[in-house]
């Protein structure tokens, strides 16, 4: 999916509830209150910071096409209005766990598929591709520890990337092996992926990030122990915000709200808004506390019924229970998977 | 005796012209400065000597793409007490390496990292044998107002009783060496000039009215040459759109400039040095680090700002000692351009009175009233001299800007050899003028290239070949 496209089907998921920036800080990943809330409000875990680079002109300029192209309106106060309905969902992303780090392991990747096709070639005085010296030191150690000079262990990359690229599509496959560099074949650059898939550098980009991420959850599942061994703390399960965590730590050790807020000198209401990214952040917490099953039912039913997940509405038909609540069911519940 | 050390450490059995003379003065522990065109094996003169030496050689490099690039070739060589001190280094990894210094043999570090109290406590009571001050002639030719942290160097080694220092150089005028002995107080330093001229490398000009027919006739000129090849271009954006051109002329080319990430830059680089690319479309951010011999060409787009910065790009080709082209282009009007790029960056007397009149100095950079770059000059110039003397300073600064441009201007215009305008600009003579040797001398474009065209995997192979042949086994 193109660059364009990914942003009309956000623009669309928002609803046009939000302005015409949502997407930028949701592509960002950008750890205000209100990005993290709305990733968990309209359920777009997948996108968060999956362009934690993207520059605030490129992503203007594609917005001036999409007006101009008739695709989108946007009004003086910054709302807008979607005209074309994209059906098309976007590939496999899942920008909330990886944020970035993908690219970390795709660094750790390369600089081992390099150093083991060196092997295979039976010469290991090489330049490495990968500069960065904590990359370089994660690899070194990985090579260490999967015994390296015995000198098979390429093989077994080799059957493991076989594994998990079959697995993907073919141009998923294609995309990720046009990257890596070894003893007699170069990658490829941004560029010139982009002119070979007649694509602008940022699609080409996007697509990449996808592939990652698919080539990640195929790893955890598969038995890949080398490819496994180079994602160690490439996934995030951590709440987004630092306080949050402060917060965490204090709920967890068996603090009330109000006892939270006291000790920390905050405000009840921003301590709700940690236990919300808690609950969008952490597969296994608990709702019991705040809500009953009758409670998440009623609003899970409503969503549906009212195709809205504003919470003004909500409440209104649902009077008895409080924003927060509101708020923590539509975090856990919209998630598709933990 | 040396020479068994060379067989030994690096496993060559001769030494190149001048790299003895050096070392064995580098030996005596006597300051030197040596230049020694690029390519003819400047980095031994230090690395011999450190293996031979006591204590560690500290190398003080300008660029961190130089550094990395030297801290590479010594891994790859197997040498492992080798440690880049720079500001890639987190906070603790630097407190870690400086903590564990005294391992190392060669300890690399750059400029501003010497400013820093706690690098240059740790320098100043670690035992060294040798102080490398590598790329030295940027002490004068950026130093002087762009690395004002290099004219420091000096202070941070007492004089008495601190090691040698080798300053090292591929291109220096007289007024550069003067610069690099004053400037880093060298004591008596033997001293070690290689020719700068390379015989191999023909020198071409050509002159147009305007810069389409120039753009044509080089584009021309790259669609039909044999071997590798290097345009030099002045901008990024110039990279890209003229890269593009060629590919639509079916050539194998590609751009390369400090705005793409890294490791497109590596891949970019290793495809030329594996020959499944002919030409580069570069900033002057390409050359350092590309270890490739049999660059054919070097094309430049426009002249550069100096003929150091001249000999120094073309100076990229024919290290295979085979015979190599430069061409330097010209269209009318190029010398504005080239006028402004290099003096931008100069401060004028407005930002030094902007700047002695704010309470925080800065603001004249968040105000926009000049570029990070003029505040960093006028911050170290204005905490040495007044206003009335900086101001002069920068006056002559800009004028000694104009001059070594109107010297690249004379190469565009002149109709005498130019080999010999080149080698006298670095107070140097031409000793044997080749038979090939510049457009005036009645030189020719005809080259006999061995080709070294390498086919690359195709690009639209199905993924289980590429992974194969990534590994075969």
């Amino acid at each position: 999916m193109k660059f364009k496209q990914l942003l009309l089907y956000l623009l669309q998921s928002f609803r046009e509830e939000r302005t015409v920036s949502a997407p930028y800080h949701l592509l960002k990943g950008k750890r205000s209150g209100q990005t993290i809330q709305d990733v968990g409000l309209f359920s777009l875990y997948a996108y968060f910071g999956i362009l934690p680079k993207l520059a605030r002109t490129r992503f203007d300029e594609a917005i001036d096409e999409l007006v101009q192209e008739g695709r989108l309106t946007v009004y003086e106060d910054g709302y807008y209005m979607v005209h074309q309905t994209i059906n098309e969902a976007p590939p496999y992303y899942d920008g909330w766990h990886y944020r970035g780090h993908e690219h970390v392991f795709f660094a750790r990747l390369s600089l081992a598929v390099q150093t083991l096709s060196q092997q295979q070639a039976g010469d290991l005085r090489f330049v490495p591709l990968q500069k960065d010296e904590a990359v370089q030191q994660y690899v070194r150690d990985f090579l260490r520890w999967a015994h390296y000079e015995t000198g098979t262990i390429g093989r077994v990359l080799k059957e493991e990337l076989m594994l998990v690229c079959s697995e993907l599509s073919e141009q998923q496959a294609q995309r990720l092996l046009l990257r890596l560099s070894g003893a007699h074949v170069t990658g490829y650059s941004w560029a010139q992926l982009a002119l070979f898939y007649d694509e602008t550098q940022l699609d080409t980009q996007l697509s990449f990030v996808s592939v990652l991420h698919t080539v990640l959850a195929h790893i955890e599942r598969l038995n890949v122990p080398l490819l496994q061994a180079l994602t160690q703390h490439i996934k995030v399960d951590t709440v987004v915000t630092h306080s949050a965590l402060q917060t965490a730590q204090l709920y967890n050790e068996g603090h009330t709200l109000e006892q939270i807020a006291q000790l920390r000198r905050l405000k009840i209401s921003t301590i709700e808004d940690h236990i919300v990214e808690m609950a969008m952040s952490d597969a296994t917490f608990s709702l019991a506390p705040f809500v009953n099953e009758q409670d998440v039912a009623n609003v899970q039913m409503l969503v549906e019924q009212l195709q809205t997940r504003k919470l003004k509405p909500l409440k209104e038909h649902l009077p008895h229970m409080s924003y927060f609540q509101l708020r923590l069911i539509l975090a856990k519940g919209g998630r598709s998977s933990c | 005796m040396l020479t068994e050390a060379l067989q030994r450490y690096f496993g060559y059995t001769t030494f190149r012209p001048g790299q003895q003379a050096v070392i064995e003065a580098v030996l005596r522990g006597e300051d030197v400065v040596a230049v020694l065109p690029t390519g003819t094996g400047k980095s031994l003169c230090y690395q011999l000597p450190t293996k031979l030496l006591p204590h560690a050689t500290l190398i003080v490099s300008p660029l961190l793409s130089l550094m990395q690039d030297q801290v590479e070739q010594l891994k790859k060589m197997g040498e492992r007490r080798v440690i880049a001190l720079n500001s890639f280094l987190n906070r603790a990894q630097k407190q870690h390496v400086l903590a564990t210094l005294s391992q190392y043999e060669f300890i690399f570090t750059s400029p501003e990292m010497l400013q820093q109290p706690d690098v240059r406590a740790v320098l100043q009571t670690l035992p060294l044998s040798l102080i490398v001050v590598d790329e030295a002639h940027c002490l004068s030719q950026w130093g002087f107002d762009f690395r004002p942290d290099y004219l420091q160097i000096a202070d941070v080694f007492q004089q008495h009783g601190r090691p040698g220092i080798l300053a090292l150089s591929a291109t220096a005028t007289q007024q550069v060496l003067a610069d690099i002995k004053h400037y880093l107080r060298l004591n008596e330093p033997f001293e070690l000039i290689q020719s700068v001229d390379r015989p191999n490398i023909r020198l071409m000009r050509e002159r147009f009215t305007t810069q389409e027919e120039k753009l044509q006739w080089a584009f021309s000129y790259i669609e039909a040459a044999k071997g590798a090849g290097i345009l030099y271009t002045q901008s990024r954006k110039k990279c890209e759109h003229y890269a593009q051109q060629l590919l639509a002329r079916h050539v194998r080319v590609a751009y390369y400039h400090a705005g793409m990430d890294m490791y497109d830059r590596q891949l970019i680089q290793q495809q030329f040095i594996a020959g499944e690319l002919d030409w580069i479309v570069a900033t002057n951010a390409f050359g350092m680090g590309v270890h490739k011999d049999n660059i054919r060409h070097v094309l430049h787009d426009v002249f550069p700002a100096t003929v150091a910065n001249y000999m120094q790009e073309i100076g990229r080709a024919g290290r295979d000692g085979e015979p190599a082209i430069a061409v330097l282009l010209y269209a009318q009007g190029d010398e504005q351009l080239v006028t402004y790029v290099a003096t931008e960056d100069i401060p004028n007397d407005v930002q030094v009175d902007l700047y002695t009149q704010q309470v925080d100095p800065y603001d004249i950079v968040r105000h926009g009233a000049a570029s990070d770059t003029q505040f960093r000059v006028l911050h170290y110039w204005l905490q040495q001299k007044n206003a009335q003397q900086v101001k002069h300073l920068l006056g002559e600064l800009r004028l000694e800007k104009r001059k070594q441009i109107e010297a690249m201007q004379q190469i565009v215009s002149t109709a005498a050899c130019l080999r010999q305008l080149v080698v006298n600009a670095f107070g140097q003579v031409v000793e044997e003028k080749p038979t090939e040797c510049c457009i005036n001398c009645g030189a020719t474009y005809e080259l006999h290239v061995v080709m070294d065209k390498k086919a690359p995997l195709a690009m639209d192979v199905n993924w289980q070949m590429r992974l194969h042949a990534l590994f075969p086994l």
